[in-house]
């Protein structure tokens, strides 16, 4: 019980936000599908925000309110720290765009292609 | 109404361009479906304040005003977001949103189909601007996300199934690229505990141990994948080949513009990795450019001169940090910025309106001069000629690179820029090519309003104005250096008049401007003024024989012979290279203009494989154009990075210092006398040569002939003034360039000799000629060099005449090819008399003027001790006899072809300057003392004066020449027996040849022509030393140029057009980065 507790959260949040960003990486890498490769972005995008947020914790820390309860002077040790969780919500509205974006590109490709196998649509190179 | 002021003036702060993207973004929507054209206005409006502006900041800056750091939300930063808006940042902003506007001026008929276009247009613009302004790190990651989402969406609006699947591969590639940057922000963050760039910088210890090494090398991969390095840029390859004109250009100069500022903003915590930026940077500028040669659609070419130009902004960005040299980025990365995003950008307009994918399919505006010359000007500016932004960032950045003795990134940086304007002039080649249009796919001609093409003018008119103002801020004080284009620009101006008004009124503008250019000069040059302006004048005067309209002719020729005015003045080596490049870019217009099609024989020309030959009917000038151009440019990158080198010794840019270079004399010495040989036509190096000098107009080529390679003898004196005698630099690079010289003359004579078309005769020659003048310079004493100004006064003379009198035969016949003529004597006396003086002159047998330089030629050989040189002369100006025995036997002497009986004389025009030649040759001939007098003295102050005169005989070591005496004596020995021959010719008995009773035995005729005795005229000597002259130095460069383009298609075989493929590299590169910068030992 008690070495649970110890082990901080915010290690277990970054730990998962770095292994979801690698399965991201992986599947957009590795699969070929248009779809996967967005749901790859989305495991990316999402273990970015889970790694943003962990960086911000601080163990056994409460909301970041200035008041009776925590004094300007120890507001550093005792609140979590809140710009890691407003750039995350910023990063998450981006990352919302992003991947709309992609998935109307994704429609669009269907109509023209036929096929939303990335492995097909390599009309330009060279 | 003080509230009103201050209103206006709030607004007009730089934070208005957001309030003013936003606010009015979101409005454009709701007017749109009240009325479009509103919308459309105040779209534009809002660009146009953006602009306004940018502007007005801008101006205050420059007038002092310090730095304005925009503060939002009433804290003060670290603790809220900052904008900077400094010189930098305002002139990138300001040249951004001038792109902008005029970017939606072009693509408007496609954007004002939607509303949202019109938005995105605008968030884009604003993205752009964000990028570049913010100074804080986070806030920089939305706005690169901003302009990310608005270029998306854009791209996504034309919906083509190729233009997807690039916006597709491109959405994957930057969102890599933002999710690195992102997560070395936040690692930072964790770091430093502060998001502002300057709190960042300030507190840098704070980056340490493994953490911090990743979070920087984050950041940077994510915004150098941004600016596509090699070979993770597929994807950005694929968006330029297929997104509109409108859209790419937009990525290729905006968006690139603001990732490129962002890094630059962050680079105060990259130290560790300016190594790495460089490299990269540098290898994908030159490897760009390589896989360019390959490339034949319009837009992927423009992409990869895009890559490869940021490329060199990343590497002279890193380079410039590295060495500390900040106070040069407004001129060099401002000048090559700011000279790429106008060109660029203009180009991408100009490939969507024309609206041909290939680029052999651009013959299709070859008949519409205005695009022509637009395509011309951004070409031009982007290969960074005069008097271009470019040319003079260029200047400096070698300068600079030299002085710091980086050569290696030098030569790196040099190749990549000829590799990029081989690509680009080619497509210029082909979009002047009336004749071949491969693909049917579009009709042959374009239609091209007007209204479409003012951008794309608005753009060359800034270039233009923009290298005003830079070579201003490089205090090039001497405004006369533009005298020959602003003449140029006026004669254009008329060029629509007749074209015999026209060519008087441009002579008479050279002579004004040339004698003003010219007057006041000096010894070296004052002589030189005499045969480049009045040379040139004198022999352009003959161009009045043709009665066509040659629209553009003139204009250039103003530009080429005022250029080599200033080329004389130039006191700096900065304005000697501005007007020598001047002098070659208006000389490779010139050559495109050449138009000769009758040279049709396939199958006799050496130097020509059979295969070739059958392309041979459709030759005209503009192949041999590009390869001047390169060659031309290949000279110029020689020459600058001669005046490099010297400057790194001497510090300064004037001509007299160059003597002052120290232990740098040799190499500088070496690389500039490489430059000019290139020029001249040197062995090994004149491949262009004969293919110009045939293929351009018959008159311009008497003019380049005579007078245009002429300014590569006075280079080659003036650096031999110098750097040869001032510093004494020993024998050696003297020695190696006396062989050149003689290498060239036999080698150009034996070439000579072997050859049917009658021009490239004459310019083998030339060649040859010129080789003799070489090793006179090279001599490096007052005889030598009395003999080298002599023998270039002489060849003016005489390549003047013959050229003229080949057009005039050429003219009268359509031939070209010498066993098609013979017997002209009778139809053109006075032309084969000036022939043959011209022949006597140049061959060097008493008693008219080539003697005299020959004699003192021996004689400066035999002086210095280079006996051998001395032999070789001495056969090759024997195997120069047989050429013009050639010349006089095959044309003018023999049988007279039937068809020919009734040719005229060559018309007056091209006769009298040809008698005025003619004239000085006599006068020269019989008093050589005249001009000897006056060379000697130029050549005084460098070389004291070693002749001896005996009344009119000039004394040396092996004998006198006593001109006078010669001339009487020989005229003696002609007249005496021709009137012997007069007197009893009719009691002799005379047998005429018939034409056909020549056949050589034994040997078994193909064709009909073989049967000919003029053809192949030396078959003889052919067999027993042609292999010396089979064309190996041609096979040498195609083989080079082979090499070069399987070389490049090797480089591209990443781009395999899969997005998976590409998102692997951009993964690779930070891992490759890691390595490098030792991620392992952390």
């Amino acid at each position: 019980m008690n070495t649970l507790i110890n082990f901080p959260i915010s290690l277990i949040v970054l730990c998962s936000g770095f292994i979801l960003i690698l399965l991201g990486l992986w599947g957009m890498l590795t699969q070929r599908h248009l779809i996967r490769i967005i749901i790859g972005f989305s495991l990316m995008d999402t273990g970015i925000h889970m790694v943003m947020v962990s960086i911000g914790y601080v163990t056994g820390g409460t909301a970041p309110i200035i008041n009776n309860a925590v004094p300007m002077s120890e507001a550093t040790n005792l609140v979590v720290d809140p710009v890691p969780s407003a750039l995350v919500l910023t990063a998450i509205v981006i990352g919302l765009g992003v991947t709309a974006v992609m998935l109307s590109f994704a429609v669009r490709i269907y109509k023209t292609h036929k096929t939303l196998m990335i492995d097909k649509l390599t009309e330009s190179k060279w | 109404m003080v509230a009103t002021t201050d209103t206006i003036d709030i607004f007009l702060q730089p934070l208005g361009i957001y309030i003013l993207a936003l606010g009015v973004g979101f409005l454009i929507p709701l007017v749109y479906r009240v009325n479009r054209n509103s919308a459309i206005l105040v779209f534009f409006t809002a660009l146009l304040i953006m602009i306004v502006i940018a502007g007005l900041n801008l101006l205050a800056i420059i007038n002092g005003a310090s730095v304005m750091d925009i503060e939002t939300a009433g804290i003060k930063p670290p603790f809220s977001i900052n904008l900077r808006f400094g010189l930098f940042e305002g002139a990138c902003v300001l040249a951004v949103n001038t792109v902008a506007l005029l970017g939606a001026w072009h693509y408007l008929p496609r954007l004002k189909q939607h509303a949202a276009a019109l938005l995105l247009y605008l968030i884009l613009v604003m993205g752009i601007n964000g990028m570049v302004m913010t100074r804080d790190l986070f806030n920089l990651f939305i706005f690169i996300e901003i302009t990310s989402i608005a270029t998306y969406a854009l791209i996504g609006m034309e919906r083509t199934a190729k233009g997807l699947a690039a916006g597709f591969k491109y959405i994957m590639a930057t969102s890599i690229a933002s999710a690195f940057y992102l997560l070395g922000t936040i690692f930072i963050y964790y770091q430093t505990g502060t998001l502002n760039i300057d709190d960042i910088i300030a507190n840098q210890q704070l980056i340490i141990g493994p953490i911090g090494f990743i979070a920087t090398l984050f950041i940077l991969t994510g915004l150098l994948i941004e600016l596509k390095p090699y070979p993770a840029n597929g994807w950005g390859l694929d968006v330029y080949e297929t997104a509109p004109g409108g859209i790419a250009s937009l990525i290729s100069v905006g968006v690139s513009a603001g990732v490129f500022f962002a890094l630059y903003k962050v680079l105060p915590i990259m130290d560790l990795y300016l190594t790495s930026i460089a490299f990269i940077g540098g290898f994908t500028f030159l490897i760009s450019n390589f896989i360019g040669l390959k490339q034949e659609n319009t837009k992927r070419l423009l992409g990869y001169s895009s890559i490869g130009q940021m490329g060199l902004l990343t590497l002279v960005i890193a380079l410039l940090v590295q060495l500390d040299a900040s106070a040069h980025i407004p001129l060099i990365i401002g000048g090559l910025f700011i000279n790429h995003l106008f060109a660029k950008a203009g180009l991408f307009w100009l490939a969507a309106i024309v609206d041909r994918k290939n680029i052999k399919d651009w013959s299709s505006i070859a008949k519409h001069p205005s695009l022509l010359i637009l395509l011309c000007i951004l070409l031009t500016a982007l290969v960074g000629l005069p008097p271009f932004p470019g040319f003079w960032a260029k200047w400096e950045l070698v300068m600079l690179l030299a002085s710091e003795q980086l050569f290696g990134w030098i030569t790196l940086i040099l190749i990549g820029s000829l590799l990029e304007a081989v690509y680009l002039f080619r497509w210029f080649s082909y979009a002047r090519n009336v004749e071949s249009s491969e693909s049917v796919e579009k009709p042959a001609e374009v239609s091209v309003s007007f209204l479409q093409q003012i951008p794309i003018f608005i753009t060359g008119l800034l270039l233009f104005a923009i290298a005003y103002v830079m070579s201003r801020f490089m205090n090039v004080d001497n405004q006369l250096i533009y005298f020959p284009l602003m003449a140029g620009f006026a004669i254009w101006l008329i060029d629509r008049l007749n074209v015999r008004v026209k060519s008087l009124i441009m002579l008479l503008a050279v002579s004004i401007g040339g004698y003003f250019l010219t007057k006041d000069l000096e010894g070296i040059n004052k002589l030189f003024s005499y045969l480049l302006i009045g040379g040139g004048i004198l022999v352009s005067f003959a161009t009045l024989y043709r009665h066509d309209d040659r629209k553009g002719f003139y204009p250039l020729l103003s530009v080429l012979l005022l250029s080599l005015a200033t080329l004389l003045r130039a006191q700096t080596s900065l304005e000697f290279f501005f007007a020598w490049e001047l002098m070659a870019l208006s000389s490779y217009l010139l050559v495109m203009l050449g138009r000769n099609k009758q040279n049709c024989d396939p199958g006799i020309r050496l130097g020509n494989d059979q295969k070739n030959d059958q392309k041979y009917n459709q030759i005209n000038a503009i192949k041999p154009a590009l390869i001047y151009l390169l060659f031309s440019l290949a000279s110029a990158y020689f020459i600058l990075v001669g005046f490099a080198v010297s400057y790194s010794a001497t510090g300064n840019y004037f001509l007299f210092s160059l003597g002052d270079s120290g232990t740098s004399t040799t190499l500088a010495f070496s690389l500039l006398a490489i430059g000019f040989i290139i020029k001249i036509g040197g062995f090994g190096l004149h491949i262009w040569l004969p293919e110009v000098y045939a293929e351009a107009d018959d008159d311009f080529t008497a003019i380049l002939s005579s007078v245009v390679s002429k300014a590569g003898i006075f280079g080659l004196i003036i650096i031999a003034a110098h750097l040869g005698v001032r510093a004494d630099i020993g024998l050696n690079p003297a020695y190696v360039l006396g062989w050149i010289g003689i290498l060239t003359a036999t080698f150009g004579a034996l070439m000579a000799v072997f050859q049917e078309d009658i021009k490239r005769l004459v310019a083998y020659s030339s060649m040859g000629q010129l080789g003799y003048i070489v090793t006179g310079v090279a001599l490096m004493s007052h005889l030598g060099w009395v003999s080298a100004m002599y023998m270039t006064v002489n060849h003016f003379l005489f390549k003047g005449i013959l050229f003229l009198s080949v057009a005039g035969v050429i003219l009268r016949t359509n031939e070209r090819f010498m066993y098609k003529m013979g017997g002209l004597i009778k139809n053109m006396p006075v032309t084969f008399t000036f022939t043959m003086i011209a022949i006597i002159a140049m061959s060097g047998v008493p008693p008219l003027s080539g003697y005299g330089g020959k004699w003192m030629f021996f004689n400066a050989l035999m002086d210095k001790g280079w006996y051998w040189i001395a032999a070789l002369a001495f056969f090759s100006s024997a195997v120069a006899f047989l050429y013009m025995f050639r010349l006089l036997q095959t044309v003018f002497l023999g049988q007279r072809k039937l068809e020919h009986r009734k040719l005229r004389e060559a018309p007056v025009i091209l006769l009298i300057p040809q008698g005025i030649l003619i004239a000085i040759i006599f006068v020269i001939s019989a008093y050589p003392k005249i001009l000897i007098d006056v060379i000697s003295t130029a050549i005084d102050p460098w070389i004291s004066n070693t002749l001896v005169w005996k009344g009119t005989a000039m004394q040396a070591h092996y004998g006198y020449w006593d001109a006078p005496l010669i001339m009487a004596i020989i005229a003696g020995a002609w007249i005496a027996p021709l009137i012997l021959l007069l007197l009893f010719a009719k009691t002799m008995k005379v047998q005429k040849v018939e034409q056909f009773n020549i056949v050589y035995a034994a040997e078994r005729p193909r064709r009909p022509e073989e049967t000919h005795f003029a053809y192949n005229f030396y078959a003889h000597y052919d067999r027993a030393i042609g292999f010396v002259v089979r064309p190996r130095a041609t096979a040498f460069w195609n083989a080079v140029i082979e090499w070069t383009h399987s070389f490049a298609a090797s480089l591209r075989i990443f781009y395999n057009g899969n997005g998976q493929t590409y998102a692997l590299f951009i993964i690779m590169y930070f891992v490759g980065l890691f390595l490098v910068n030792g991620g392992l030992a952390l």
